[in-house]
């Protein structure tokens, strides 16, 4: 059941009132079945996988806290196992695929796709690996049975994250705190700012697009088309995604627990690394803390190293978004955007006059904005022809001449607008809302925000396309 | 032997000051704010381990153990050894 739909909202305003009504002591076994029935409603088959990843860390997890000796072998082979699961649902054709296209000598590898993609794997399967290292590191304790698996199965963030540690939502997870008021109101401006950036923009950009980039699609595009589709699908994506993650962390909030923050703005970056600081900040914290760190750490950071760690790590997390060579290709473009500002920014401590010229900052913003729209090209698009199609349009061969209506081109500077005014927007909102909460009853919480609700809600029936799905929730 | 706190917290608001070109202060957030990434740490841990003559084992550290002084200071009391 996807989180915008009708049908979601309706159970989850009965699931939020009946969660705060319910005594102290019922209300894990009450959101455990909640999740259950959530996740169950994606497919009953798989089920059982969550149990499988919760069932392996428990016990490995206790080995490793109770076996320092061995701690080591029984993390890398708790490690070994998670993506091993991970592996043979997701990539295993993708596997086959090439091993095939390398040695014919295979044989037939189609009975591989007759098993299906347990949604959500990607997901589940960090924060577990996540919540071994930290074992290992003593950072957090094994816990009950029952806890870790309410802790993979919360169904907020089970589909598409964030990602989330161990040592931040588990504790949560006892529903102890009494009900208060912001809960309420911070958990509807999340869900329903998510389901207007959901459906009324990332779901409208999502039409044109597609058309965009759909295989069959004759030809080059014009140079004005190129770019407008670069940026439209720049944009889907944001909207999609941190739409997707306003709604996670507006349904758990409502109940009382905080999910950590996934987007801070990521167009507004003024060079690569601030990018990757701003997009999808669960799983740049995650590389950050349980891949590229004990990575670098060997090697106190020398730059060869250096570099060949970032372009790898990166390659390995545009796999992690999809099985398919475009998504490597994604990732080792982000992965030599960051190589080459650690490069300048090297350089630029010697020469610091220049690097901290106005115009070379303004220059790396520019610069980051471009490269990460031809990244987008190559992520959205299913064959590198059609990336090369798209990307000569925009740099090499000057064409005139337009596919789409002018709705298309005014919907994405509008969206544009929007993705600029955006921390704007935010941070008055939360003035007024501050202001608000001094005066009691406020003409804010009692006649604006409950009119803005409405609105989100009205835009989401308007535009409510039941067969869309979150560009997330196939990683 | 290793260093007191007092000399800790001194080495590692030299050394934050040192990477981040600006006077650090008490509570300050330092890889969650952004303003060291975790590159930086690494450097960090290096200038800190110059600056106290020990040996920081960075292989079961994270980026957040170095988030404020606080915990610059609970963290090399934690795992630093004396340099040999």
């Amino acid at each position: 059941m996807p989180f915008d739909s009708l049908a979601y909202l309706v159970l989850l305003a009965i699931v939020v009132v009946l969660h705060w009504a319910l005594p102290v002591r019922f209300r894990r076994v009450f959101i455990f079945a909640a999740s259950l029935a959530f996740y169950a409603s994606w497919g009953l088959i798989f089920v059982w996988v969550p149990f499988v990843v919760a069932g392996v860390v428990y016990l490995i997890g206790k080995q490793i806290a109770g076996d320092p000796l061995r701690a080591r072998r029984w993390l890398w082979l708790g490690i070994s196992s998670l993506l091993a699961l991970l592996v043979l649902f997701k990539y295993r054709m993708f596997l086959a695929g090439n091993l095939r296209a390398l040695a014919s000598t295979l044989g037939s590898t189609s009975w591989l796709g007759s098993i299906a993609f347990p949604i959500g794997i990607s997901f589940y399967t960090f924060a577990a690996i996540g919540y071994l290292v930290d074992i290992r590191q003593g950072r957090v304790m094994p816990p009950k049975f029952v806890d870790l698996v309410l802790f993979f199965f919360f169904w907020p963030n089970i589909l598409s994250g964030p990602i989330v540690r161990a040592r931040e939502l588990m504790p949560q997870l006892s529903f102890s705190k009494p009900f208060e008021a912001w809960y309420f109101f911070e958990g509807l401006d999340r869900l329903i700012w998510g389901l207007v950036q959901k459906v009324v923009i990332a779901n409208v950009l999502g039409t044109w697009v597609d058309r965009g980039f759909a295989p069959g699609t004759a030809g080059r595009p014009s140079t004005i088309d190129g770019w407008f589709l670069a940026i439209a699908f720049g944009l889907q994506i944001y909207f999609d995604f941190a739409g997707y993650t306003n709604m996670a962390i507006g349904t758990a909030r409502l109940l009382g627990v905080t999910l950590p923050e996934n987007f801070r703005y990521p167009y507004h970056a003024a060079t690569p690394p601030e990018f990757w600081a701003r997009w999808h900040m669960t799983l740049s914290r995650w590389i950050r803390d349980y891949l590229f760190f004990p990575i670098n750490a060997k090697w106190q950071g020398a730059p060869f190293p250096l570099y060949v760690s970032l372009i790898g790590v990166m390659a390995l997390v545009g796999l992690w978004h999809g099985a398919g060579w475009n998504f490597i290709l994604w990732g080792t473009l982000h992965g030599s955007y960051l190589v080459l500002y650690r490069i300048y920014e090297s350089w630029g401590r010697k020469y610091s006059g220049v690097a901290n010229w106005r115009i070379a900052m303004e220059g790396w913003r520019v610069l980051t904005l471009i490269a990460v729209a031809c990244a987008w090209v190559v992520f959205r698009s299913n064959s590198l022809v059609k990336a090369g199609a798209i990307l000569s349009a925009m740099f090499c061969r000057v064409g005139a001449g337009r596919a789409f209506g002018f709705g298309f081109y005014w919907f994405t500077l509008i969206a544009v607008l929007l993705c600029v005014v955006e921390p704007l927007l935010v941070r008055k909102f939360n003035e007024f809302d501050e202001r608000a909460a001094e005066n009691s009853p406020s003409p804010f919480r009692v006649v604006v925000r409950p009119l803005a609700y409405l609105l989100g809600l009205l835009l989401f029936l308007l535009f409510d396309q039941s067969n869309s799905q979150f560009i997330y929730s196939q990683f | 032997m290793l260093p007191d706190s007092v000399a800790i917290r001194k080495a590692a608001q030299e050394a934050a000051a040192e990477l981040t070109r600006r006077p650090i202060k008490e509570g300050q957030r330092l890889v969650s704010s952004g303003l060291i990434d975790s590159l930086s740490v690494l450097r960090l841990i290096a200038l800190l381990e110059r600056k106290l003559q020990v040996t920081i084992p960075p292989e079961t550290l994270q980026p957040e153990d170095f988030d404020d002084l606080d915990l610059i200071v609970a963290t090399v009391k934690r795992v630093a050894k004396p340099a040999i």
